[in-house]
């Protein structure tokens, strides 16, 4: 059985020093850079006035009617059920009552929308203009050496991702490329954010790109009718068949217990 | 002792709200008394703890109870030094620490004047909006309050702490329905809290035996709905004392009285009381249940100490005019 010689190349022990710490000790300097930005552009969540508030929260109010009906008994439900959607219906809850069926403003004319774009085009800024910058560098002065070789076999599929910017076909993919250390950076700081800065910081732009995948807030978001809304509610409160979680209570709990 | 501080200390005893208030000269001294925020500082003395801020404003709150309102004061400034005198939350406190330093009515008009003055400028400062309520409500003018909550509650109908607090004003003036219907709105956002459910009982309990409902033939109604909560608050809780009370409370005064011999068929969607069968049985559970919890926390089982004092002494006042009717 001829094993295949492992492949040896000898590299420069100064390497170490001049390839692998300088972009790891830049990285972690950018990522802190990048959550103390994060923290000085952040506005303040924007107070919202009274109308707003209580338009959003008559329909949060109305929702969880909806949602946990069952502990009311029939008459009380009945009553808020006709309460609620007399309110809804008639637009009691509107922040502007004027607005009623006319389609929503254009939410590139809301200053308020356009403050939450921004809030979002900043962060994306925070994000990208350093990633550009760094690999952009890292392109120009590193690029092209082998600089360490990971301490664990991989299979061949993981070369075009370690061995960016080496061409070479038949080298070990366990021989790591500068570039690739740069990913590793991206993708592997995230502990050593934790440990520095706390655990919710803006220093790693996974975690951002994770909140962003979700549209939180986009019940209320600019665009939406809110009249619309309520009237949708007043409709789904209509269609609840309801049930009483009192019903026979007794026999469950009495069976409940004897079993 | 640690983690006491993370709890709401008006749920403490008197005692641990004591020796609570006794660790605060500690616990400012350990803390730095400035807070920088320059990302030095953060880097080299750790990431800060919103645990901390908490622990501050519940060695206010247990200070202010035991009378040591010099720390009160002391811990006061460290929440504004961090966060600002304007934070809605900060300005609560204050008012909070005001108040408990008022010696006689004057000074607690001026604290109203000027959580009045507050509003005027924002008229969403909730924390504010509440702590005026709750001097309102303690300076003995418990309309005013009721109003004000109401107009709170219009623009904000999702705060289950205000939805309670009317119920409970409303109940203070004796008006069992409107006490009921702030309850039931609690029950809408919290739809498995145990207590809310036992708490509703002992509204549709007090609404039942006031006086004038027997006249008006609500107190069948109320009395049913009384088994049926307090039965939903053991099925979620199953050792919850208050709720073996009130059902045993309930089924022993139904048993006696006329009612569950003849029931009578609401169909107006109250809820029919239960066969007198039922109600016996349920009455059993609830003896023997009770009964249970009172010998044990009275043994001090492990798993049976969390019941507070009152309530086991209640229980056990409840069995024993049940077996003193019996040996007569």
């Amino acid at each position: 059985m001829a094993q295949v010689p492992a492949q040896t190349i000898p590299r420069d022990p100064q390497l170490f020093y001049w390839i692998l710490f300088p972009i790891t000790v830049v990285m972690v300097l950018t990522g802190i850079l990048r959550h103390y930005a994060t923290v000085l552009m952040a506005s303040s969540p924007k107070k919202l006035d009274k109308k707003t508030t209580r338009e959003q929260r008559s329909l949060a109010h109305g929702v969880s009617v909806r949602a946990n009906h069952y502990v009311l008994s029939r008459s009380s439900f009945t009553a808020r059920r006709d309460a609620l959607m007399t309110a809804y219906e008639s637009g009691a809850f509107l922040k502007d009552q004027d607005g009623r069926g006319q389609p929503p403003p254009n939410p590139m004319n809301d200053p308020a929308a356009m403050e939450g774009m921004m809030g979002m085009m900043k962060n994306q800024m925070a994000m990208i203009i350093p990633n550009t910058l760094i690999m952009g560098w890292i392109n120009a002065f590193f690029s092209g050496y082998v600089i360490m070789k990971l301490p664990f076999p991989l299979t061949i599929k993981f070369k075009s991702m370690l061995q960016a910017g080496v061409a070479t076909k038949d080298m070990d993919p366990r021989w790591m490329s500068s570039i690739s250390w740069y990913f590793l950076c991206i993708f592997g700081l995230q502990p050593v954010f934790n440990f520095l800065l706390g655990s919710d910081n803006a220093a790693n732009q996974m975690a951002a790109q994770m909140q962003m995948a979700p549209p939180a807030g986009q019940m209320f978001g600019p665009g939406v009718d809110p009249n619309k809304q309520f009237l949708a509610e007043a409709e789904n409160l209509a269609v609840i068949e309801h049930h009483s979680v009192l019903d026979g209570v007794e026999q469950r709990l009495l069976e409940g217990i004897k079993a | 002792m640690a983690p006491s501080f993370l709890y709401h200390p008006v749920q403490l005893s008197p005692a641990a709200a004591l020796e609570l208030a006794q660790t605060a000269p500690a616990v400012l001294k350990s803390s730095p008394s400035s807070v920088s925020s320059s990302p030095l500082f953060s880097l080299v003395g750790g990431p800060e703890k919103s645990e901390q801020w908490i622990q501050f404003e519940n060695l206010i709150l247990a200070c202010l109870r035991t009378g040591d309102d010099q720390a009160a004061r002391k811990c006061l400034e460290r929440l504004v030094s961090r966060f600002g005198a304007d934070n809605e939350r900060v300005q609560a406190l204050d008012g909070l620490v005001k108040e408990a330093m008022a010696n006689n009515n004057g000074e607690l008009e001026a604290v109203l004047k000027e959580y009045e003055r507050i509003l005027s400028e924002n008229d969403t400062n909730i924390p504010i909006a509440k702590r005026r309520i709750a001097l309102l409500r303690s300076m003995g003018r418990a309309s005013d309050a009721a109003s004000a909550l109401v107009e709170l509650l219009d623009f904000s109908p999702t705060d289950a702490e205000a939805w309670s607090e009317l119920s409970d004003i409303y109940l203070s003036q004796g008006l069992y329905p409107q006490a009921i219907y702030a309850m039931e709105e609690v029950l809408v956002l919290a739809p498995n809290a145990w207590n809310i459910h036992a708490r509703l009982g002992e509204l549709q309990y007090m609404a039942a035996t006031a006086s004038g409902s027997a006249a008006n033939g609500s107190h069948q109604k109320h009395m049913a709905e009384a088994v049926k909560r307090f039965s939903r608050s053991i099925e979620l809780c199953d050792d919850y004392l208050r709720g073996y009370y009130g059902l045993k409370l309930v089924t022993k005064t139904l048993l006696s009285g006329e009612d569950a011999k003849t029931p009578k068929q609401t169909d107006e969607g109250g809820f029919a009381l239960p066969d007198r069968s039922t109600l016996e049985k349920l009455h059993e559970l609830a003896t023997a249940k009770l009964a249970e919890i009172v010998r044990r926390a009275a043994a001090k089982e492990r798993g049976w100490r969390g019941y507070a004092e009152a309530d086991v002494a209640a229980a056990r006042e409840l069995l024993a005019q049940d077996t003193s009717a019996v040996q007569r």
